[in-house]
């Protein structure tokens, strides 16, 4: 039995969890790709290092092309369909030399007897035969080194590593989305966005409408209850994505809340959209009453389990319905209670497919919670630079914390106690 | 303060469990609900404590109607069966529950006072910081007991408060209760099915079957003088046996598998072919009297004290002695022991007393 479970484990818990942490530590993205990278140096490189000290005449002496007439060049012109008679004298006349400026290469041209009168074909011929560091793709670190050294021997050598690595396109080991989260403004809305979402939704839904509810069943006779809890659970039974769209007719402008609204001269507007509280609250509601069944179920049983007699004895003792309930029953739901709250903290802390499906996270990004950034960040975003690394560090953080929460409660609840010996005797 | 249940009837589901019940238990009384499972004893004790409403008839505590009062307002102390003690709270706090909820709420040094009085009443006032859990079921019974009375209850109500206790603990737990009931002098209800905590708890024993109360009496009359062959044979241990036969010539029983007895002088002059039953106790055959039955024993069981002997006196009629200790008979001797035929209770046809 014990070789499956730990199989399981491995297989679904702790090799996603591995590879979370270590795609936390890179900067992987769209742009780095996910396999071995190249090396190229672009003019953004160049800025970047400009930033880092590379002077104006070093990045003109790297990002210079010069004109060489040799194999790769001819090709090149032949390719691009270049007058064959013209290219004839090119590779008679030229084949070996090389130029420091187009300026130089186009006299050269000019004189082959050949030659287009045109300045912009002559201009066009001559490029063919540039060769320059900037945007050619090197296989490797070393192979971009040499073609530096020989291209450009002014510039300073660490100055030419740096460039090296910065040239480099695969994704890199890196802290900086650590980095990133601690000091960006952004982290501080989302946690507190987070807790306001899970906040909210466990104490008025999770527990506070579950309670509620299974309290008011619990003194309802039995048809009713039955009737009554079902009722309650197709929030959970319904498909999400049939879920969300039928909250979305409920709020948006010509839905059957805003008609209401309206009828009533309540102002009338989309509701899951149009307002930051408003969206909130539907939000907060949609979500909450899927999980107050869980409640509901919970509590309902753990009320059942209350001897009769107690109630009884209870009400002879002359304790109003209020009073049984906060002295004689509440007092006894506190593991049930305490339980909720922890699964649904867990279970709300990583859920986002319901705001997903919903407010989007809008307005704006007002109801933006930290598994949606997450998830929007490595997988789902229009800009289309799906960056792996920081959403991977931000489910890094959510699997810390829940893990962190999880052996909080496992704590309160003392469970060797709650597995152990029943504590009443008859 | 005295109860009364004035045409109490009490329907489930549109059946009456109970119908048109009067009863009168008097001040400072303990009286016993005696009878089998279902005939309707806890459905009035609870319906006296207002769990159940009644559906007719009126419920007076002295002159108070409490019929349509809800239990909270009744001010009765009910003991239950389970105890139905709160397990998240302390002996202490259990104590005092029903002096912190309700209307008229003492001060807390009242409070405390009370507890402790009634702790001491019990005797249980060292385990007062203990969770019901901590405690035997003996010392449960007492804390259910304290919370009953702390009130100061008009009526207290115990609701078979023995059945889950061993033997050893039932026999203290009843004088215990029985003492507790007579120093604080409340009007008292014992329901139960056990014949001994009836009687040995109780000033009077209404013996119920059916929705209906058969009898009330104090224990030893309604022993000596059953109203009825149901009361006959519910009380009495080891059991009364019945036989089933008619009056015969010159103030004789006889029964048809061959048995004959003298009739009890008080019903001599029974005229001849009557069909009657004769209710014969144990301790009323072998133990000296005016006739005698003959018959081999049977059965033997030693009681430690006494011996019960079963004696078969005519085919498929057995006949049940229990006698002091004796040696000299066993199973399969003959015997021929008296009867003490003025002490038989005979019954009619309909199980009335003659």
């Amino acid at each position: 039995m014990v070789a499956p479970a730990i199989l399981l484990l491995l297989a679904f818990f702790f090799t996603p969890v591995m590879l979370t942490g270590v795609f936390a530590f890179t900067d992987m993205s769209t742009s780095t790709g996910i396999g071995r990278g190249s090396y190229v140096v672009t003019p953004t490189t160049l800025r970047r290092l400009g930033d880092r000290g590379l002077g104006a005449d070093d990045a003109e002496a790297i990002s210079a092309a010069s004109y060489a007439v040799d194999e790769a060049g001819l090709a090149a012109a032949r390719d691009a369909g270049t007058d064959a008679a013209f290219l004839a004298d090119i590779e008679e006349r030229l084949t070996g030399e090389t130029f420091e400026t187009a300026r130089d290469f186009e006299l050269a041209l000019r004189d082959l007897p050949s030659a287009p009168r045109s300045p912009r074909a002559l201009k066009s011929a001559a490029d063919l035969f540039g060769q320059s560091l900037v945007n050619h793709r090197f296989e490797t670190r070393d192979e971009l080194a040499e073609a530096l050294a020989a291209h450009a021997p002014d510039v300073a050598e660490e100055m030419r590593e740096a460039l090296t690595d910065d040239a480099y396109t695969g994704a890199v080991f890196t802290t900086e989305n650590f980095t990133r989260l601690a000091t960006q403004p952004e982290t501080g809305r989302l946690i507190a966005n987070t807790a306001l979402y899970v906040g909210a939704t466990l104490s008025l839904f999770n527990v506070g409408l579950g309670l509620f509810l299974a309290l008011v069943l619990f003194y309802m006779p039995k048809p009713v209850t039955g009737l009554f809890s079902t009722l309650w659970l197709l929030p959970r039974i319904t498909p999400v994505v049939l879920y969300t769209i039928m909250w979305k007719w409920f709020t948006w402008e010509d839905g059957f809340l805003p008609i209401l609204a309206e009828q009533l001269g309540l102002p009338a507007f989309n509701y899951m959209k149009g307002s930051v509280v408003t969206a909130w609250m539907t939000m907060i509601s949609l979500n909450g009453f899927i999980g107050a069944s869980f409640g509901l179920i919970l509590f309902s049983g753990a009320l059942r389990a209350i001897p009769l007699q107690q109630l009884w004895a209870s009400e002879v003792d002359g304790a109003s319905r209020l009073q049984q309930i906060r002295r004689v029953i509440l007092p006894q739901l506190r593991w049930p209670i305490l339980f909720v709250t922890s699964y649904q903290t867990l279970s709300l802390l990583s859920s986002y497919e319901h705001i997903w499906l919903t407010t989007n996270g809008g307005p704006g990004r007002t109801t933006t919670v930290w598994a949606l950034e997450a998830f929007k960040t490595a997988l789902s975003n229009y800009s289309g630079n799906l960056e792996y690394g920081l959403g991977a560090a931000m489910a890094l953080v959510l699997v810390v914390v829940g893990l962190a929460l999880s052996i909080l409660y496992l704590r309160l609840f003392r469970f060797g106690d709650l597995v152990g010996r029943p504590r009443i005797e008859f | 303060m005295q109860l009364h249940l004035d045409n109490f009837t009490k329907r489930f589901d549109g059946t009456a469990v109970i119908e048109n019940l009067d009863l009168t238990v008097n001040d400072g009384e303990m009286l016993a609900l005696l009878g089998p499972s279902g005939c309707g004893k806890s459905t009035t004790l609870l319906s006296i404590a207002g769990i159940y409403r009644a559906d007719g008839g009126r419920i007076l505590f002295g002159d108070r109607d409490v019929s349509n009062l809800p239990s909270q307002r009744r001010n009765v102390g009910v003991v239950f069966q389970n105890y139905a003690l709160y397990p998240h709270m302390s002996v202490e706090e259990n104590i005092a529950f029903p002096l912190t909820v309700g209307k008229k709420r003492p001060s807390a040094e009242e409070v405390t006072r009370r507890v402790r009085e009634t702790a001491e009443l019990v005797h249980i006032e060292e385990l007062m910081a203990r969770k019901p859990a901590q405690l035997s079921g003996g010392q449960q019974q007492r804390v259910a007991l304290a919370r009953a009375i702390v009130r100061r209850p008009d009526v207290l109500l115990l609701d078979e408060p023995l059945a889950n206790l061993d033997a050893k603990l039932r026999l203290e737990m009843r004088s215990e209760i029985r003492r507790i009931q007579l120093e604080t002098g409340i009007t008292a209800i014992l329901v139960t099915h056990d014949q001994v905590e009836a009687m040995s708890m109780c000033d009077r024993v209404a013996i119920m079957n059916k929705g209906e109360i058969l009898q009330i009496d104090a224990p030893t009359q309604m022993y000596r003088a059953p109203a009825s062959r149901f009361v006959a044979g519910f009380l009495g241990n080891p059991p009364i046996v019945f036989l089933d036969g008619q009056t015969g010539p010159a103030g004789r029983f006889e029964m048809a598998e061959g048995l004959s007895l003298p009739l009890p002088s008080r019903l001599a002059g029974m005229p001849e072919g009557q069909p009657i039953a004769l209710g014969l106790r144990p301790e009323h055959y072998g133990a000296g009297g005016g006739a005698s039955a003959a018959g081999r024993v049977v059965f033997v069981e030693p009681q430690g004290r006494e011996m019960l002997f079963d004696v078969e006196a005519a085919p498929g009629i057995v006949l049940r002695s229990i006698q002091p200790v004796r040696d000299d008979v066993g199973i399969g001797d003959r015997v021929d022991w008296p009867v003490d035929t003025e002490r038989l209770l005979a019954f009619d046809s309909e199980g009335r007393t003659l």
